[in-house]
């Protein structure tokens, strides 16, 4: 019983596949339409992980700095250091000692010679707190700043969010962006889909109502529809991958090059795996879902006379 | 196998195309529905096949009573019948073989048994040797056939007929009498809608008449 089940369907499957191919410049146009519908907002959340993944190769610009006060010594500055390293939250830490924290500013500074003349340093000592990757988000690095600057020894404890903040939140307004784009769009594939799927039942009809009129329940009927919406869909979803990795091949000199004058060796990537999945799957989501739709309303109409 | 018990058929804007209908079939019986068009031949068969329900009265086909069936048993209710249509209904776009198979498909038959099962239904009515030829390139006489193949190839208990020999000269009519009486013989309930008389006549069968939407007349059961 199950064995004929799965044979059906595969009859109707193979069936289906043979009435899209009978008809190739139909198919093919609804499926392109599909595929740069989809492509669209596929195409932004590709862009949009691309620059996220490159912001993330700047999390050193998250950085903590510790100025600690004048009178801790050396060593409980190493044990300091050695704490705070052993923080989950932490990637790793560099000690600028006051001697080289004076050299340093000597050097950069250009007042040398007048700082010769203090009888004292008056720089602090330095512990520079760099974020683990996965801490890199602005409230994560908020908290452990927090946690930082409850050490005794720790005089003044700063971290720059503001740029890191204003580029999380245009980032999180494009992916937003994207999400209603393609809800958007979404609706759209469900109509081509749809109108697709109500010309072919309107083009069966003699077909459909004899199948009635013998005994055919409707879903019996609705099955090669359901198929056909499908596998538009899925082959719509495959083609805005295929004209992603298109794009982004059309890009990537242009991207190298960019990246090769910033002295990056960043390069752009398509989908990932999920994402991939995600998309075909909403492809042959919104055909199956379009062609229910569609039949479901055609079907009622379509009666033996 | 049939009953009706005081049936009526009124279209939207008053119409009445049934009228009060009796009518009593048993199984295995053979019965020819006669009158002009208009009658209500048509109109009795489509209460029958569940296409059209009965505005009033008891009307009972193969046990459901057809004023209580619901919409999604009716696709069931239809595979008990087999129905032969005058104007053939079938698929131009398919063989012989795949119209008539088309029921075995529809109700799930096993699809090894589909091939031999197609082909006892032509061999019965003399077509097995066009099973590969599309209905178009057969004369109107074998598109009828086919279209009686289709409607026995489930074996229904129950096989109607409209007007199954209204486009076809009377030697190919006598062929298509000779059939569904053997499926008579065979135990199968056979109603046919037709004025053709000289078939009605060579049947020596029950007949009803309708006229204006009443049954005027029934000859009763054949000896």
């Amino acid at each position: 019983m199950i064995k004929n089940y799965f044979l059906r369907h595969a009859q109707v499957f193979f069936y289906t596949l043979g009435q899209l191919t009978r008809t190739p410049v139909a198919t093919f146009l609804t499926v392109a339409v599909i595929g740069i519908t989809l492509a669209l907002p596929a195409g932004l959340y590709v862009a949009i992980e691309n620059v996220q993944r490159l912001a993330r190769g700047w999390e050193d610009n998250g950085q903590i700095s510790l100025f600690l006060k004048q009178d801790v010594p050396g060593s409980s500055i190493e044990k300091l250091a050695e704490k705070i390293r052993r923080l989950p939250a932490v990637s790793w830490v560099d000690y600028v000692s006051r001697d080289a924290a004076l050299a340093e500013f000597k050097r950069l500074s250009g007042f040398g010679e007048a700082l010769n003349a203090l009888d004292r340093n008056p720089l602090p000592a330095l512990l520079v707190v760099h974020p683990a990757a996965a801490y890199s988000h602005p409230d994560k690095l908020q908290t452990l700043l927090k946690d930082l600057r409850r050490y005794n020894e720790v005089d003044l404890a700063q971290l720059d969010l503001d740029w890191v903040r204003r580029l999380h939140a245009m980032l999180e307004l494009a992916r937003q962006g994207v999400l209603i784009l393609a809800a958007g769009l979404a609706v759209a594939v469900l109509l081509i889909v749809g109108n697709t799927i109500r010309l072919a039942v309107l083009n069966r009809r003699d077909e459909i109502e004899i199948t009635k009129l013998i005994g055919g329940t409707n879903a019996f009927i609705r099955r090669p529809f359901l198929y056909a919406g499908t596998l538009q869909g899925l082959l719509g979803a495959l083609l805005a991958w295929l004209l992603l990795a298109l794009g982004l091949l059309l890009l990537s000199g242009p991207v190298d090059n960019l990246a090769g004058l910033y002295g990056s060796r960043f390069e752009a990537e398509n989908l990932g795996f999920l994402a991939t999945l995600t998309l075909i799957g909403s492809g042959g989501l919104l055909g199956w879902l379009g062609s229910r739709l569609a039949v479901g309303r055609h079907l009622r109409a379509i009666e033996p006379r | 196998m049939i009953q009706f018990t005081h049936v009526f058929k009124r279209y939207p804007g008053g119409f009445d195309a049934l009228r009060n209908v009796n009518l009593q079939i048993q199984a295995g019986e053979m019965v020819f529905i006669t009158g002009h068009s208009g009658a209500g031949k048509s109109t009795l068969l489509k209460l029958i096949t569940a296409i059209e329900r009965p505005t009033r009265g008891d009307a009972v086909v193969n046990g459901k009573n057809l004023l209580r069936l619901p919409r999604r048993r009716i696709p069931y209710f239809r595979r008990e019948i087999g129905v032969v249509f005058q104007d053939h209904k079938l698929l131009f776009d398919r063989t012989v073989f795949d119209n008539v198979a088309l029921p075995l498909i529809v109700t799930g038959a096993d699809p090894h048994d589909i091939p031999r099962r197609v082909r006892a239904a032509l061999e019965m009515v003399g077509l097995l040797s066009k099973e590969k030829m599309y209905p178009i390139t057969l004369s109107g006489g074998e598109q009828q056939r086919v279209g009686i193949a289709r409607a026995v190839v489930n074996k229904p208990p129950l096989l109607l007929a409209d007007e199954p020999t209204g486009n076809i000269d009377s030697k190919l009519s006598d062929e298509i009498l000779d059939l569904f009486l053997d499926f008579h013989h065979h135990g199968v309930t056979v109603l046919i809608a037709t004025h053709d008389g000289h078939l009605i006549n060579r049947a020596r069968q029950r007949v009803i008449e309708l006229k204006q939407a009443e049954l005027v007349s029934d000859s009763g059961a054949a000896a």
